[in-house]
């Protein structure tokens, strides 16, 4: 008789919904203060950087933060910098686009398809290891030393980080389902679809998120290597110039470019994803 | 014999051992008939090959010997005349409960209005009426079943192939869903053959109990369950024709359980 009663409590607790907006003002509340906590760490980097410069670290090293945001201004004001932020933005969202359209593609074909994959898994592993970096002056012979180059370098990385993720979504599809797919009367299209792209999606996310600082990598890397314009080559110049404020202020924006794309692939990956967010807040049993 | 809808002539299957040239012989020489608008119960000792059974009425798997002769015709490709309740739900996660039971017929090119009015039938019929736009994963274990019995109602298969379906569920919700199919049967004249390692599951359910043996599986016996219905699924043993009924196919299958210590 003693244990009956949390077990009434619980399901007094589930049915009543009361427990709801109560926890939604506290989550009101405290959403400003989780900001708060998530932005000190930073404002504390920041302020430490600015005093630090100049007193513990000659400044000729690190620059300080307000010399960055001056040369940040003076960049967009003067105009200097768009040529480079258009150049390097159209490599990485071509190099993005491409490598993950590839990845796609590939990794889905050959997640379907034993026989493909018996023969073409080795040699993608084995591409797999090459470290793409080292390509990156090939790459420059084959396609220029223009916006070729650094999209080839950049969507063959993000190429592979996605291709695995959905190699490995599409064959990890429960056999089970898909007979059931089939015996409900479904064809090869529409069980592709309606189970394999939807069962493949989570990955196809990760698979792009994870693909985004390497589009970065790959694209500033091939700029360094060799290039009339772009991010990579300010950065470079500004370096090799001893201009560590023209060096951050280009970090800067990289990380603008980044934190951006996360930003939307967050957006997509909770539409797409919705059915996987909403466990939980369901009924008891009837 | 003309009411014969599915037959089961003669199967066998072997299927690889791992470690060994030599096959598993899983089932040997079955042969059974189900006849059109009656419940099938087959029932054998775990890793007998009773699922096996639905795979090939399913056409998921091609009998090494035999053949499955569904209205006269063998079956060799995927057989979507069936409908197959899996022992998981396996409702699609991503769908909502609607958009799950309304698939069939869209493959099926059932158009649009009768779609809805379908699914807001079967949905009805099994219980979940005001859980359309609710995804599986915020429903209940009982409610997932009903919804996976309500997407295979919803096309009208020939026959509907369950497998153990309700052998994950707790013991109460079993007994409300074993009362639900009877009823849910008898109103459609379904066919089922209902794959179940539980006895009393097994002859409450069904008009015929096909009892299978121990590996490599033979048929032991093909028993009519003469008791009407419709039948009382929550308080079996106070009737005495059930009592006779269980112990007519318990005596046939308590020599498997005894042989089998090993599972």
């Amino acid at each position: 008789m003693t244990e009956s009663k949390p077990m009434t409590e619980m399901t007094y607790d589930a049915t009543d919904g009361g427990t709801a907006p109560r926890r939604s003002i506290s989550a009101r509340a405290a959403k400003p203060l989780q900001w708060l906590l998530k932005l000190l760490p930073g404002i504390a980097l920041l302020l430490f950087w600015q005093w630090a410069s100049g007193r513990l670290i000659r400044e000729i090293y690190v620059s300080k933060p307000t010399a960055v945001a001056a040369r940040l201004y003076e960049l967009f004001a003067s105009g200097e910098i768009y040529p480079h932020l258009w150049t390097t933005g159209q490599e990485l969202v071509l190099g993005y686009v491409i490598g993950v359209a590839g990845g796609v593609l590939g990794g889905y074909a050959l997640g379907r398809s034993p026989q493909l994959a018996r023969i073409f898994e080795p040699y993608v592993m084995a591409f797999y290891g090459i470290p793409k970096i080292a390509l990156a002056p090939l790459f420059i012979i084959w396609f220029g030393i223009g916006m070729g180059s650094k999209i080839a370098l950049a969507s063959i990385m993000v190429f592979f980080l996605v291709f695995y993720n959905v190699f490995a979504g599409v064959r990890s599809v429960d056999r089970e389902l898909v007979n059931l797919t089939l015996v409900m009367g479904a064809n090869q299209r529409q069980l592709t679809y309606h189970v394999f792209l939807p069962a493949a999606a989570p990955f196809v996310m990760l698979g792009m998120r994870l693909a985004i600082p390497y589009s970065v990598i790959g694209v500033i890397v091939g700029e360094f290597t060799s290039s009339a314009q772009g991010l990579g080559l300010f950065i470079h110049e500004a370096s090799s110039t001893y201009d560590p404020a023209g060096v951050f202020a280009g970090i800067v924006i990289l990380l603008a470019f980044v934190g951006t794309a996360n930003l939307l692939a967050g957006r997509l990956e909770r539409r797409l994803l919705r059915w996987r967010s909403l466990s939980g807040s369901g009924p008891i049993d009837i | 014999m003309s009411d014969r809808l599915l037959a089961f002539d003669g199967i066998g299957q072997d299927f690889p051992a791992p470690g060994t040239k030599a096959n598993i012989r899983v089932l040997d020489g079955i042969s059974f008939d189900v006849d059109r608008g009656k419940f099938v119960a087959v029932i054998g000792p775990s890793g007998c090959g009773k699922s096996t059974l639905l795979q090939m009425a399913a056409g998921l798997l091609i009998p090494t010997r035999g053949a499955v002769h569904h209205r006269g015709r063998t079956v060799t490709t995927i057989n979507t005349e069936v409908g197959f309740v899996p022992q998981q739900a396996q409702l699609f996660p991503w769908k909502t409960l609607a958009e799950n039971v309304e698939l069939p017929l869209l493959f099926r090119g059932v158009a649009a209005g009768e779609r809805r009015q379908r699914v807001a039938d079967a949905l009805g019929a099994v219980g979940l009426k005001g859980f359309e736009q609710h995804f599986p994963n915020q429903l209940s274990g009982g409610m997932q079943k009903r919804g996976s019995i309500a997407r295979t109602l919803v096309y009208r298969p020939d026959i509907i192939l369950m497998d153990e379906p309700f052998g994950a569920l707790d013991a109460q919700t079993r007994m409300v869903m074993q009362s639900d199919l009877q009823t849910l049967s008898m109103e459609a004249g379904a066919t089922v053959i209902f794959v179940t390692h539980d006895i009393t599951e097994a002859v409450l359910l069904a008009d015929h109990v096909v009892v299978l043996s121990q590996r490599p599986s033979r048929l032991l016996a093909n028993i009519p369950i003469d008791l009407p219905r419709p039948r009382n699924m929550f308080e079996p043993f106070r009737n005495p024709a059930f009592e006779a009924a269980y112990d007519a196919v318990w005596t046939e299958f308590r020599s498997q359980i005894d042989i089998g210590r090993v599972h």
